[in-house]
């Protein structure tokens, strides 16, 4: 599910003469091209152009009188609940926040104290379930953890340490457990307010890490995971289900110095400057090359018909063809963030 | 000769056709202009020039945070500033329409000069260091996101310059400026306008080296003092690095062209010259070549493929073993760590390398069910020496890395692997030998406590190993023996894995471990018939491993179940084909479980029936299945109309006795 959030125009912004130039429309967002094409042989005219961009939500968040306007109950009503009952069908659930900096994704996750977002309202309605679940014993568990990640470097924000360095910790797979982040502190949590305080923790190691390193906390995305880990009777033997909430705030989405090189395969036909990208073209060059690009799928692994297990042709022609194995192997070159979110 | 440029003097004729550059203005502009050059405060300008240049390379990051490119608009000023200071630019002679100075003007703007003309005279000099000045204000503009305004300038700098692009003067920042346009017309996604501006630097580039051959002075040095001026060989390192990027930059635009084999093809050379000028990182480079290598796997280009993995090897054998520095904490295992992980993702390289040479070869002698042609054998035999004759044309055409010793490290690990499709038994074991060796290499690091799902696809690729070279085994005995190992090293995975987090990978071993189960079965049934008296030994064996088999296509099955252990109405897409090829096999295994007694027999043959039926009444409710498993579904339909009558003609048997 993808939404989209309009907010109101800032101090500076209105300072200078800003115009909104979008608009919301159902599930639909216009945004106006006000700039007047300067090429001399330019193909546009000073016509202004409407973009139109479809998402499952569309919040106006403007003004707050207006009727449309959507507040932080009415984000949370939609997105959050949705996460809440899939957490409590025991599914590993991931929220992401994707802006410029500056465009109000702290707003909406986090949110002042007296206009709390996302985070907060999605753990308190865990403790409401809670009570409501009470006449079980012990049902429901619930442990946070909260990282960082940047330049591919992952850090506890929730770390009791005296050491001024950050201290990175390792990403994992394990067999029983899945992927985990090796040394990440997950503190039990019983009421709201002791989420709150730890999310203020975290919120307070990122930035004086950030001034620490000289780097701007826009570029660093931080995770916080909510661990919720129920008792259910399942034949009516007690068992356990453990889902996972990912609230994810990614950096600001701005491109920065153009030196600094992307680590990620750009989208669209930009070109990338530097040769440390080749990588990256290479990889994308294989993995584009590869025959059958269901490479997670299942079918990888089927053969097609006859009694013996044989591989199909790599055309694909031959009658119920099911794609044979993938022929090649792409070095790692995801970043840490997907890799980590991979069972949400 | 390339001497450096003297105002007015006359140069020494060269073996290129040259011409001296004075323009045929009138002699009160270039008295006028040589005037206002006696006023340049050359060093104010030099010194401005150089500290916007500092300016410049200032990291975003160290900009104050509301103020990015706070650094990059003092450089613009200081630019804008030593511009002012060189006085108008000249005009042109020939008045040439500004069409023409887009690449969409036809050939003409972008086409290659006749000859090479030296900027020579004051208005050809100044006209030159204000070209440097547009450009350094272009990619400046370019840097804060104002293309319009970067576009301008390079092409200002492309206008001043364009008589003398050729010369040793201007190639350089002619073809940088050209690269930079090329890049920013990508950004605006109009990605043919980037190739042509990419192009012509790169037959511009191609001339000069045939043509004049001289490294060429570097735009940098301009506004340096002439103390401070460049040797041959810094110059010629910074021209070639100019044009590998010409290289790197053509290989993306192709890429998003989609014209692939182009692409593989300039990144190839990228990486050849980074090789040449020893501009890389051992490990870096390694792996780049060895993933370059998986593109020619795909392409069944063994040759190329072989060549970049074995260069990998080479070159990532140049890293001396890193060891950790005391003085960073958090750094300590982490070098060391990339160093393991790139030699075990090049293993994994080269285990895709053997096995599909080795796949490819099955597909092509393989009959319909699967087994050696021996006629298609003989084929491939006698296509070989033709192949042997055309290897040295193939190789001369491919870009090879590396002279000298480095061409000869790389011969020396390619002359042990084979890029030729197996043909037989022998040939196709020193494959899998080589694949089985760099398994147990890719297997050091990827372990499976912390990197499962790589782990499991190295087991994967070993049991595929193995499963092929069953193929080229002759005798059954020995291929039941590979299949064995196979389910030895999968069976234990499913033990240990979580099926919440690793269900797909679950699924696939469960697969494939019972599909390996069914053709040991298969195997063990083909030797008992070739045996006069089969005994009870052989027989208990058949009925073991079919029961085997059943067990993982069950427990497949049954992973498809809901939470409520419901077998879902609908079977998802990704699982469909496996699922019914799954219920087909149960079927047939059921029918092949070896029982005297008639009772059991008649409860397996109704075993085997329901699930025949299964798939026929999926089929039918969803045709979209049916697609998917066309040979099974008709086989299916056949044994439901065959069966009842068996079952019949049987239980009228048992009736009797």
């Amino acid at each position: 599910r993808v939404a989209v959030r309009v907010r109101p125009l800032s101090k500076r912004e209105t300072k200078e003469g800003g115009r909104i130039i979008v608009e919301v429309d159902g599930k639909v967002a216009k945004i106006r091209n006000l700039k007047v094409d300067s090429r001399p042989d330019g193909f546009g005219d000073s016509r202004e152009k409407v973009m139109a961009f479809g998402f499952d939500y569309c919040y106006w968040s403007v003004n707050p009188e207006d009727p449309q306007y959507a507040s932080q109950d009415v984000v949370f009503q939609d997105l959050g609940m949705e996460v809440l009952s899939g957490v409590a069908k025991g599914y590993n659930i991931c929220l992401f926040a994707y802006g410029q900096t500056g465009s109000g994704k702290t707003y909406t996750m986090l949110g002042p104290p007296a206009s709390v977002g996302l985070t907060p309202r999605i753990c308190e309605g865990l403790f409401i379930r809670e009570k409501d679940c009470a006449s079980l014993p012990s049902s429901c568990r619930i442990k946070v953890s909260f990282l960082e990640i940047y330049n591919e470097r992952v850090r506890d924000l929730l770390k009791q340490s005296g050491q001024k360095k950050p201290y990175t910790l390792r990403v994992r797979e394990h067999p029983e457990m899945g992927p985990y982040v090796q040394g990440l502190s997950q503190h039990v949590v019983t009421n709201y307010k002791q989420v709150i305080q730890l999310l203020e923790e975290g919120i307070a190691n990122r930035i004086t890490a950030a001034t620490h390193v000289h780097e701007a906390s826009s570029r660093s995305h931080a995770i916080f995971t909510i661990h919720y880990t129920q008792a259910i009777l399942e034949n009516n033997l007690p068992s356990e289900m453990a889902s996972k909430i990912n609230l994810v705030d990614l950096a600001g989405s701005e491109r920065a110095d153009p030196s600094y090189c992307k680590d990620r395969i750009t989208e669209g036909a930009n070109i990338n400057k530097s040769l440390v990208t080749l990588g990256i073209v290479i990889s994308t060059l294989a993995q584009n090359s590869q025959v059958f690009s269901s490479c997670q799928s299942l079918n990888s692994s089927v053969s097609n018909g006859g009694d013996s297990g044989i591989l199909s042709s790599p055309s694909g022609t031959s009658s119920g063809g099911a794609p044979s194995r993938r022929q090649s192997y792409i070095p790692y070159r995801d970043s840490v963030l997907t890799w980590l979110l991979k069972d949400s | 000769m390339c001497g450096r440029n003297v105002p007015r003097a006359v140069s020494k004729v060269s073996q290129s056709r040259r011409k001296a550059g004075v323009p045929t203005a009138n002699i009160e502009e270039s008295q006028a202009v040589e005037a206002a050059m006696a006023n340049v405060p050359w060093a104010e300008v030099c010194e401005k020039f150089q500290a916007a240049l500092t300016l410049s390379r200032v990291e975003l990051q160290k900009n104050p945070e509301k103020e990015p490119y706070k650094s990059k608009y003092s450089a613009r000023a200081l630019l804008e500033e030593v511009k002012a200071l060189l006085g108008p630019a000249p005009e042109d002679e020939d008045e040439r329409p500004e069409a023409e100075d887009g690449p969409g003007a036809g050939d003409h703007a972008l086409g290659l000069p006749a000859e090479v003309v030296e900027p020579e005279g004051p208005v050809a000099q100044r006209a030159v260091r204000l070209a440097v000045i547009e450009f350094h204000l272009g990619v400046n503009h370019i840097d804060t996101e104002e293309l319009s305004a970067g576009e301008e300038h390079l092409v200002k700098c492309l206008r001043l310059l364009r008589r003398y692009r050729l010369s040793h003067d201007c190639i350089s920042l002619y073809i940088q400026a050209q690269n930079n346009l090329g890049i920013l017309w990508s950004e605006r996604e109009e990605i043919e306008t980037a190739q042509a501006y990419l192009e012509s630097s790169e037959a511009l580039y191609t001339q000069y080296m045939k043509e004049v051959g001289c490294p060429p002075l570097d735009p940098t040095e301009r506004f340096l003092p002439e103390e401070e001026k460049l040797t041959e060989q810094e110059r010629s390192k910074r021209f070639e690095k100019v044009y590998t990027h010409n290289l790197y930059y053509l290989a993306q635009v192709y890429q998003h062209l989609e014209m692939f084999e182009k692409a593989a093809h300039y990144c190839h050379s990228t990486l050849k010259r980074q090789l040449e000028h020893n501009a890389y990182h051992p490990i870096e480079w390694a792996i780049n070549a060895a993933t370059l290598s998986q593109f020619y796997i795909n392409k069944l280009c063994f040759m190329e493929a072989r060549h970049c993995l074995s260069a990998a090897n080479v070159i990532f054998g140049q890293t001396g073993k890193i060891s950790a520095t005391e003085d960073t904490p958090e750094a300590e295992g982490e070098v060391p760590e990339l160093y393991h992980q790139r030699k075990g993702e090049i293993a994994r390289c080269w285990i895709k390398y053997c096995l599909t040479l080795m796949q490819n070869a099955q597909l092509s002698m393989q009959d319909n069910i699967g087994e050696l042609d021996l006629d298609k054998q003989s084929e491939l035999r006698a296509l070989r020496k033709k192949e042997l004759d055309e290897e040295e044309s193939i190789r001369k055409k491919a870009v090879q890395f590396g002279t000298g010793e480095l061409c000869d490290a790389i011969s020396a690990v390619e002359e042990k692997v084979s890029y030729l499709r197996p043909l037989d038994f022998e040939e196709a074991r020193e494959l899998f030998l080589l694949g089985q060796h760099y398994v147990f290499e890719a297997k050091e690091f990827f372990q499976i406590d912390g990197y499962v799902t790589d782990h499991i696809e190295v087991v994967q690729d070993h049991s595929a190993l193995f499963k092929v070279l069953a193929f080229f085994e002759t005798d059954m005995e020995r291929r039941c023996k590979m299949h064995k190992r196979r389910i030895a090293m999968l069976e234990p995975l499913t033990v240990d894995l979580n099926p919440q987090y690793y269900l797909l990978v679950n699924r696939q071993i469960q697969f494939e471990i019972a599909h390996a189960y069914y053709d040991m079965m298969d195997l063990k049934v083909a030797i008992a018939d070739r045996l006069r008296d089969p005994d009870s030994h052989i027989v208990k064996k058949i009925n073991n491993l079919n029961k085997s088999a059943l067990k993982y296509y069950q427990l497949f099955l049954d992973s498809l179940r809901d939470p409520n252990k419901v077998f879902p109405e609908h079977i998802g897409e990704d699982v469909l084909r496996p699922a019914m090829l799954a219920k087909f096999r149960v079927a047939r295994l059921y029918g092949k479980i070896i029982t005297a007694d008639p009772k059991k027999e008649l409860e397996n043959l109704a075993t085997s029936l329901e699930h025949y039926k299964f798939i026929v009444d999926y089929c039918e409710k969803h045709p979209e299945a049916a697609q998917e498993i066309e040979v099974e579904l008709e086989l299916s339909k056949e044994m439901v109309s065959l069966l009842p009558t068996k079952m019949e003609r049987f239980r009228t048997k048992m009736a009797l006795t």
